[in-house]
């Protein structure tokens, strides 16, 4: 059973490799998808596939697949942002909203209340932008907001859209976050672009990414672990193999922690450091728009 | 000499790099930072050929082996300019410490007063830190500005000299005090202390220095240690002072000093006597050897024949 919905998934992604491929204009330039080259207009849609296959398992499979970690990764992310109160929050695909209520609880802990008083006039509603271009995984967190009481709760707002052409004016965010996601975009440099476009002088670039391990012993290990237990883990939890792959085959493919940092400064963002977490498995990357 | 030392051990600090090269006096405490860094980087960069060694030190994590010279270079400066944004909004914040203490909701709102996103604290190495250590350097660059100056102090005796130094240095810390004891132990927690230490090192150097004291021997430890003892005292116990003026502030300052410069007598005295004594001690043990070799000569005469 396993097998034929694996065939059929397999089939499905050549049925819409051979339905795009047929319509694609000549000019189109390769970008990858895993380690397959796919071409430019058909990766974001592979990509929506394999999140909307996924959705309702994403929150789980990162439990089972990091065995826990992520939540820690996330924390030290927001950690990193130091959340005021007032703040303009983006957070780009991050639609089941994992980053956006650590950063929401953050905001209304009892330290940063008791403080409020001092400039409660001049400060403005906090509003965090929950983003993301899949509408299924803006759902899964539009019912964990509801889960959670915060369903009507005016500081979390729920747009969908494409991180290379962001609905936000420029200079009105006051943090960008993107975890887990700018991998999947297709091309990254116009991600980081609207990035620094919509952040206000100040703002911040916060994005937390699977990125290269380059510790000896340990990358071996790491390198059996993707290719060997997640395909698997991803089948047998959520019953989506070819998904799996496909994020395992994603990590290899992005650029390199340094080389992302220069991807970052290109984009015009200044003070561009980066954390390696548990050897580099993951790597926070940290800028500001001055 | 020390100064050299002392630059090494505060490497891309923010303003002690900034003062070490530019001894010349400014007024004011907050003006200086944009008014001199906007109107004349390059003159700045000619005046000083040191000047690059912050700006290149860039942090290891950025990307920079690879990048060709010419974007080197155009990189380089940005480094340098979110150093003047997060002094301007530290010194924005300073305002309000008075009020909201030592914390993040200082700088966050100094950072609003600038008009910078609050976002920005968030990217201050030791958040709360930065702020003390933005402070601690701004009033040893006040101190040593009064110093340059002209500062009236050739009419004092030495023991007159530190204890005038060491009150001004503490009178700037007074629009503070409600909130000082905070920023002691922010100063005091682990993580902070290297850089507490180094800045209370340079204080007590400098002080020493205006003094006219440029003697590089044993001494050297000696008195720093004493007078940061001195200072660091005197500090705590203004927390506490609610005399008019910290009037007993500074008597208790005076007499440490005097407690401190008469130490130093006693040591010079113990030490002549040890000298003393060492001499003694060095005549007898000659004579003894003397003695020794005689007899040891007279031996091996006599054994030779």
């Amino acid at each position: 059973m396993t097998l034929r919905l694996l065939s059929s998934r397999r089939r499905l992604v050549r049925r819409v490799l051979s339905y795009t491929s047929s319509l694609a204009s000549l000019h189109s330039h390769a970008t990858s998808f895993g380690f397959q080259q796919v071409k430019e207009e058909e990766k974001s849609k592979l990509v929506g596939n394999v999140f909307t296959n996924v959705a309702s398992s994403y929150d789980i499979m990162n439990d089972v697949m990091s065995g826990g970690l992520h939540r820690l990764w996330k924390e030290r992310l927001v950690g990193k942002l130091s959340p005021f109160v007032g703040m303009k929050h983006l957070d780009v695909a991050g639609g089941t909203g994992d980053v956006a209520f650590r950063i929401y609880d953050a905001v209304n802990s009892v330290q940063r209340r008791a403080l409020r008083k001092v400039d409660e006039a001049s400060i403005e509603e906090t509003q965090i932008y929950v983003f993301d271009i899949n509408p299924n995984m803006l759902n899964v967190g539009k019912q964990r907001a509801a889960e959670r009481g915060l369903r009507d709760n005016k500081s979390l707002v729920w747009v969908e859209g494409d991180a290379e052409a962001l609905s936000f004016d420029d200079s009105s965010m006051d943090g960008y976050t993107i975890a887990f996601g700018i991998r999947n975009v297709t091309h990254i440099e116009k991600a980081l672009a609207e990035a620094y476009r919509v952040l206000k002088r100040g703002g911040r670039f916060l994005c937390l990414e699977l990125s290269h391990v380059d510790i000896p012993v340990f990358k071996e290990l790491y390198d059996l672990y993707s290719f060997q237990v997640i395909p698997n883990l991803g089948e047998l939890i959520a019953g989506d193999r070819d998904s799996y792959q496909y994020l395992v085959e994603s990590v290899r493919r992005f650029p390199p922690q340094e080389r992302f940092a220069t991807m970052i400064g290109d984009a015009g963002f200044e003070k561009v450091e980066y954390e390696n977490l548990v050897g580099g498995v993951v790597a926070i990357h940290s800028a500001i728009k001055l | 000499m020390y100064r050299t030392a002392a630059k090494r051990l505060l490497g891309t600090g923010l303003t002690t790099t900034r003062l070490l090269r530019l001894p010349k006096p400014r007024p004011t405490l907050i003006i200086p930072y944009s008014s001199h860094t906007s109107e004349s980087p390059i003159s700045n960069q000619s005046l000083n050929p040191n000047q690059s060694n912050p700006t290149a030190a860039s942090p290891p994590s950025t990307a920079r082996e690879e990048e060709g010279h010419r974007r080197d270079e155009s990189m380089r400066k940005p480094r340098a300019e979110f150093q003047e944004e997060q002094a301007r909004v530290l010194a924005a914040s300073l305002r309000h410490v008075a009020r909201l203490g030592w914390t993040e909701e200082a700088m966050i709102a100094g950072s609003r007063d600038v008009g910078v996103s609050p976002s920005i604290v968030g990217s201050f190495s030791r958040k709360e830190a930065a702020l003390v250590e933005y402070f601690m350097d701004e009033c040893l660059q006040l101190l040593i500005d009064r110093v340059d100056s002209g500062l009236d102090l050739q009419n004092l005796i030495p023991s007159e000299r530190v204890s005038k130094l060491v009150r001004i240095r503490l009178e700037m810390q007074i629009p503070y005090m409600s909130k000082w004891p905070q920023a002691l132990s922010i100063q005091a927690h682990p993580v902070n202390v290297p850089t507490s230490f180094k800045q209370r090192a340079m204080l007590v150097d400098e002080i020493w220095h205006s003094v006219g004291d440029g003697a590089s021997d044993l001494d050297w430890y000696v008195k720093r240690t004493v007078l940061g003892g001195v200072y660091s005292t005197t500090e705590i116990y203004m927390l506490t002072d609610d005399s008019p003026e910290y009037r007993d502030t500074w008597a208790f300052l005076d007499d440490r000093v005097k407690d401190a410069f008469d130490m130093k007598k006693s040591i010079q005295e113990a030490k002549y006597f040890a000298q003393d004594i060492g001499a003694g001690v060095g005549k007898s043990f000659q004579g003894l050897m003397n003695g020794v070799m005689q007899t040891m000569s007279r031996r091996g005469g006599s054994s030779a024949f």
